[in-house]
């Protein structure tokens, strides 16, 4: 699902954010990525994403060449990408439902298809009696439900999440981390990038630990990591 | 593409009221820039109606002695004929100069009255293919060999010729001159109203730039992103064409018949198939306008 090799990322600066990154995420994975403030995550996911492209090596997302993949082509390549962030980026004069059907929207689904998964992915969160709610009427971790679902929507192969609990108290992260948990049930690898200590260490998932925009650690089982 | 045309739609008028005032800016700028085309290109049809018909009347008359030799008149009618810049060259006979002159007099009959023989000459009339040529065409004559044999005053050749340059040099200088104010003032009312445009799409996408990074996220194609920006644009355009062609038919529906009344012996009007070629223009002008308008803020503001 996703491929690395010997990544390196510099932003016009002597020090780069990331460097020589080699990683393998299999489809069907659940990856944490963690690491100090700084420490390169956020780049990790942008090169994903193709928001910034990498300054050396190779990167396969989706059986697709970063470096390859024209511009016109970036749209179609992030509709099986779902994404997920600290600050939930939802538009604050839209409903649950609206936020949710907007992303259908705007890649051209139809009215049938928006009527009948919006309602579902927005059950599958939990939140089918916030559905007319504003964001401004909803809790931090259902707003983060509500983007979730956005996210989840299309039913993308791949979910992305930087810090998707950054904002929020242990009891409601552990909430979004079962959601994501469930999600990647369903054969969604998923990707999240923290520094929540005590989460990594509670789901034992895969984790990879960078530092100075080196993968420092890559361990299957694993936790966050040593006294740091 | 159903939901899709309804969607954009939509946006574009939510964009048009967010920033009203630009877009009113926008709006009235472009009224004003195809208006001007608008009049000028109907004056223009005019004005080159009015001086078809003044040039249709410019001929050159060559003033015949009464005791030309006819075979000398035919020679110089053939050779006058045979001249590329000369269209037709007609016979005009002391008779019908009279008769002429009898129905232009025809108000004034006292005048008629007074005439007891006829003291008009024989011409020939020399109609000419680009009246322009009118000089040339008089200084060729004056040099023609026959001309002092028919002329009616051999020795003041001036006095033999009639034709009415000066009233062709008048006019399409005037017009000219009209025409490069008219272009100046269009090149810079189209000049602010792409600024203007420019400045709403700025506006718009500056206020959209949250939704426009969730479409990004979520991909939406750089295509669906642009479009309602792009149809902003074509819309305030559009609406500024419509608005001028509804003032162009305005005048000219209060204006042509008062000048008809005004001026009588002059062609003036605007027939139905012009009035829609000078839509289609401004409608199309006003497409160009739009958008080039918010393709140029989007190539500046919007990176995708
Ligand atoms: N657009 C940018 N221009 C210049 N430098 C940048 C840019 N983005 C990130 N960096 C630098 O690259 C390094 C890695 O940044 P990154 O955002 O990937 O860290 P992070 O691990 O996500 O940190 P955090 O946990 O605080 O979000 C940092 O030193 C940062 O200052
Ligand atoms: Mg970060």
């Amino acid at each position: 699902m996703i491929s690395m090799r010997g990544v390196e990322k510099f932003y016009g600066t002597d020090k780069p954010a990331l460097a020589d990154v080699t990683v393998e995420i299999e489809q069907g994975e659940f990856v944490f990525l963690v690491g100090h403030s700084g420490s390169g995550k956020s780049t990790f996911i942008k090169l994903l994403l193709r928001e910034i492209l990498p300054s050396k090596g190779q990167i396969v997302v989706a059986g697709q060449d970063m470096l390859k993949l024209k511009n016109w082509k970036v749209p179609y390549l992030r509709r099986n990408i779902g994404c997920v962030f600290q600050d939930f980026k939802l538009l604050p004069n839209k409903t649950s439902y609206e936020n949710v059907a907007f992303a259908l929207e705007v890649i051209g689904k139809s009215k049938h298809v928006i009527r009948t998964q919006v309602p579902e992915v927005l059950r599958l969160v939990g939140l089918e009696d916030k559905i007319n709610s504003y964001p401004d009427e909803l809790s931090g971790g259902e707003q983060q439900r509500v983007s979730i679902a956005r996210a989840f929507v299309n039913r993308p192969p791949l979910l992305l999440a930087d810090e998707p609990t950054g904002n929020l108290d242990p009891a409601t992260s552990l909430g979004i981390m079962s959601l994501l948990n469930r999600i990647n049930k369903t054969g969604t690898t998923v990707l999240v990038a923290t520094h929540d200590r005590e989460m990594v260490d509670s789901m034992r998932k895969r984790v990879i630990a960078l530092e100075n925009g080196l993968v420092i650690r890559d361990q299957n089982r694993g936790v966050y990591g040593y006294g740091d | 593409m159903g939901i899709n045309v309804g969607y954009f739609a939509k946006e574009s008028v939510i964009n048009f009221r967010r920033n009203w005032v630009m877009s009113l800016g926008a709006v009235i700028t472009i009224y004003l820039s195809l208006l001007l085309v608008g009049l000028s290109i109907a004056t223009g049809i005019i004005i080159d109606d009015v001086v078809q018909s003044v040039e249709d009347k410019v001929t050159i008359q060559i003033f015949l002695k009464d005791d030309a030799a006819t075979e000398d008149v035919q020679a110089l009618q053939a050779q006058l004929l045979a001249d590329e810049l000369v269209d037709t060259v007609d016979y005009v006979s002391k008779e019908e100069a009279l008769e002429r002159f009898k129905e232009d007099m025809a108000s004034s009959p006292e005048i008629i009255d007074t005439l007891n023989d006829n003291p008009l000459p024989a011409s020939l009339d020399v109609s000419l293919i680009d009246p322009r040529t009118v000089q040339e065409m008089v200084d060729r004559i004056k040099l023609n060999e026959l001309f002092p044999k028919v002329a009616d005053r051999p020795d003041n050749p001036e006095d033999s010729l009639k034709y009415g340059q000066q009233i062709v040099d008048k006019l399409f200088s005037f017009t000219r001159m009209v025409r490069y104010v008219e272009i100046a003032f269009v090149a810079m009312l189209a000049l602010v109203s792409l600024i203007f445009i420019n400045n709403t799409i700025r506006l718009a996408i500056y206020a959209r730039r949250k939704e426009i990074g969730i479409m990004r996220l979520v991909g939406a194609s750089n295509g669906f992103i642009r479009t309602p920006f792009l149809m902003e644009g074509v819309l305030q355009s559009m609406l500024g064409a419509v608005l001028a062609i509804l003032t162009v038919l305005g005048v000219q529906a209060a204006l042509i018949p008062r000048l008809r009344e005004a001026l009588p012996f002059l062609p003036l009007g605007l027939s139905t198939g012009t009035l829609v070629q000078i839509s289609a223009v401004l409608i199309g002008a006003s497409l160009v306008i739009g958008l080039a308008g918010s393709g140029f803020a989007l190539r500046r503001y919007l990176k995708v």
